[in-house]
């Protein structure tokens, strides 16, 4: 039985790459070019694998800036059958509660779907709150941490095992649910060269705004967020000694003065 | 099979001015109540104390068990006790849609829930359930002494800068917390408190099931818990680099830990991961080895009681964080410190 699968993602700063401005202490997102959020690879994959094993389908979908659309090209180039981007102004500067409305209206455009997979967290704002909220919204069943799922024969439903901390658990849900794609688990498959040339050629990207959504923009972007970023200020820092020893021409007189002051501090 | 899609209401669900008190979720686990919820305790009454309300601590569990004195005794002054068979296997929308519930009779102004795997995955149903706002991971809070809202504050991309969040308008204020960032309050065993039975719940039925649950036994310490850590970053190279670290651990009876870099690298595992995107720790010692010291990894051990740093450059941000730096190649310096080590024990 074909599985028709909804896999969300973000466009997010390599976080990877930025560098913090020495001398502010804040972040020079100037030049950084963005990426698909790597966590949602490890989604991307999931579900490619489902694919494998069962059929059906992959749609992308992403809530982003325009820009996004070499980000949904790239998951083309990997498996995915078509990508969906959401833009427009209406929506820009939400909060996951905003993002998370918007992104299930479109869901629910794509639907008939058996299945929403979303990646774990993101490198940019790490919340993990999405996947949830979107599955309140649409009243799915929904269960985090996922590594991996089978069909239950004959059945609409899957069987998926995740991870805690102390435990693995194997679930079963029905279908249509949502799935929480363990991070680091699944390892996205590489891209090939030929593979993202035709995906820029060929990628079937479509991109909705408000237009084709027809939401109430006052329940969306900034007005639509529950939560507002008050202030921000410099983490504060840890009082440290700062004491330095130069080991580089002798190791073992820079052992003796480390463990000498560590056992100053009661520690050894 | 086609779905429908909730509409947010215009209003918010629950009167601001009718919501009052501080609400902590109990995650229980193993017959207890988890430490990590526990630890929101300090915050909790805190907050409460600058608000002059109650701070209620909800546990489902069975009535004989004693999961209701834990909260009490580290703090809680009243404490909601769910008693239902059905409640006995944790299911992220069944737990979420009866914590609902409790919130829609109690109207807290805050609700805090412990940032623990499970927590971070039922608080953003629970939240948006309710329609209001939530704040994932915090490691701080303040009252506004105008407004009386509650900030959340957590660290932003890049723990440079502290962000402080509010809900303004919609209640609960709601937040994740992260562990190990706060004390566990200590305990009185003479504290009195009140606890109440709650009932009439609608407790759903779960259209998930689980099939079946493995232990995974954990041979070590996990690094929140762990007293010594050695930590090994991108500078030690290789996986086989990571043994001189695994080496010093050992000597120091403690626990290997990495940064994001060595973690990503493959060397070792995401759960021994130290930082912003991986944990707060706070062991007596922080030995950072070849670990540059992003201001990511220097907020996962702002809790450390001394941190010892050894790095081949001089200029690496890590010395700013450390007490004791060595300038030194690792390679060197840890088989001199085992050296050491080991002569002063004989």
């Amino acid at each position: 039985m074909p599985v028709n699968i909804i896999v969300c993602v973000k466009w997010v700063p390599n976080t990877s790459i930025v560098n913090v401005d020495p001398t502010t202490g804040t972040l020079i997102r100037e030049g950084v070019p963005s990426i698909i959020n790597p966590h949602d690879l490890n989604a991307v994959e999931f579900a490619l694998g489902l694919r494998e094993k069962y059929g059906g389908t992959i749609t992308a979908v992403a809530m982003s800036p325009p820009a996004a659309r070499s980000g949904l090209e790239f998951l083309v180039g990997m498996g995915v059958d078509r990508g969906v981007l959401i833009t427009d102004r209406a929506f820009a500067a939400a909060d996951t509660f905003a993002t998370s409305y918007v992104l299930a209206k479109a869901i629910q455009r794509l639907f008939p779907a058996d299945l929403i997979v979303f990646g774990q967290e993101t490198i940019d704002s790490s919340t993990s709150h999405i996947g949830a909220q979107v599955s309140s919204w649409m009243g799915l069943p929904y269960i985090y941490y996922v590594t991996d799922a089978e069909v239950v024969d004959g059945d609409h439903r899957l069987r998926v095992k995740r991870s805690l901390e102390a435990e693995i658990d194997t679930y079963e849900l029905p279908m249509p649910c949502s799935l929480v794609v363990m991070m680091k688990s699944n390892t996205p498959r590489p891209i090939t060269l030929s593979k993202k040339l035709r995906a820029k050629l060929e990628a079937p990207i479509e991109v909705w705004t408000n237009d084709t959504l027809k939401l109430d923009t006052t329940v969306t972007g900034l007005r639509g967020s529950p939560t507002v970023v008050a202030k921000s200020v410099p983490t504060p820092s840890v009082p440290r000694k700062k004491q330095r020893f130069d080991g580089r021409k002798n190791a073992a007189e820079a052992a003796n003065w480390l463990i000498d002051n560590l056992a100053k501090e009661g520690i050894m | 099979m086609s779905v429908t899609t909730q509409i947010p209401a215009k209003a918010p669900l629950l009167k601001k001015e009718e919501c009052k008190g501080v609400m902590i979720f109990a995650e229980c686990l193993d017959g207890s109540v988890n430490e990590v919820s526990l630890q929101l305790l300090t915050p909790g009454r805190k907050i409460a104390g600058k608000l002059g309300v109650e701070t209620t601590m909800v546990v489902f569990a069975p009535q004989d068990s004693k999961l209701t004195e834990a909260p009490i005794f580290y703090g809680a002054d009243r404490v909601i006790l769910v008693d239902d068979p059905r409640l006995k296997t944790y299911y992220p929308n069944v737990y979420g849609d009866v914590l609902v519930q409790i919130v829609e009779r109690e109207k807290p102004e805050l609700l805090l829930i412990a940032g623990t795997l499970r927590g971070r995955e039922m608080a953003p149903y629970v939240a948006n359930t309710l329609e209001t706002g939530i704040t994932a991971d915090c490691t701080g809070f303040e009252v506004d002494e105008v407004t009386k809202d509650v900030l959340q504050i957590r660290p932003p991309f890049g723990a440079t800068q502290l962000a402080h969040i509010r809900t303004p308008k919609r209640r609960p204020q709601m937040a994740t917390v992260r562990p190990n960032v706060f004390e566990l309050p200590p305990r009185d065993e003479t504290r009195k408190g009140q606890v109440k039975l709650e009932s009439g719940l609608n407790i759903p039925q779960p259209t998930i099931e689980l099939v079946s649950s493995q232990e995974v036994k954990k041979e070590e310490i996990a690094i929140e818990k762990a007293r010594v850590l050695v930590s090994g970053g991108k500078g030690v190279g290789s996986r086989e680099g990571l043994g001189l670290v695994e080496e010093l651990a050992s000597e120091f009876d403690g626990v290997v830990a990495g940064s994001r870099k060595a973690v990503d690298a493959g060397w070792i595992t995401h759960e021994r991961q130290v930082g912003q995107t991986g944990k707060t720790v706070k062991p007596t010692l922080y030995v950072a080895v070849g670990i540059s010291g992003s201001a990511q990894h220097v907020f996962g051990i702002r809790e450390a009681k001394v941190v010892a740093a050894i790095n081949t450059d001089p200029e690496a941000p890590i010395f700013e964080s450390a007490d004791y730096g060595i300038v030194g190649d690792y390679r060197e310096i840890v088989p001199a410190i085992i050296d050491r080590i080991k002569r002063s024990r004989h």
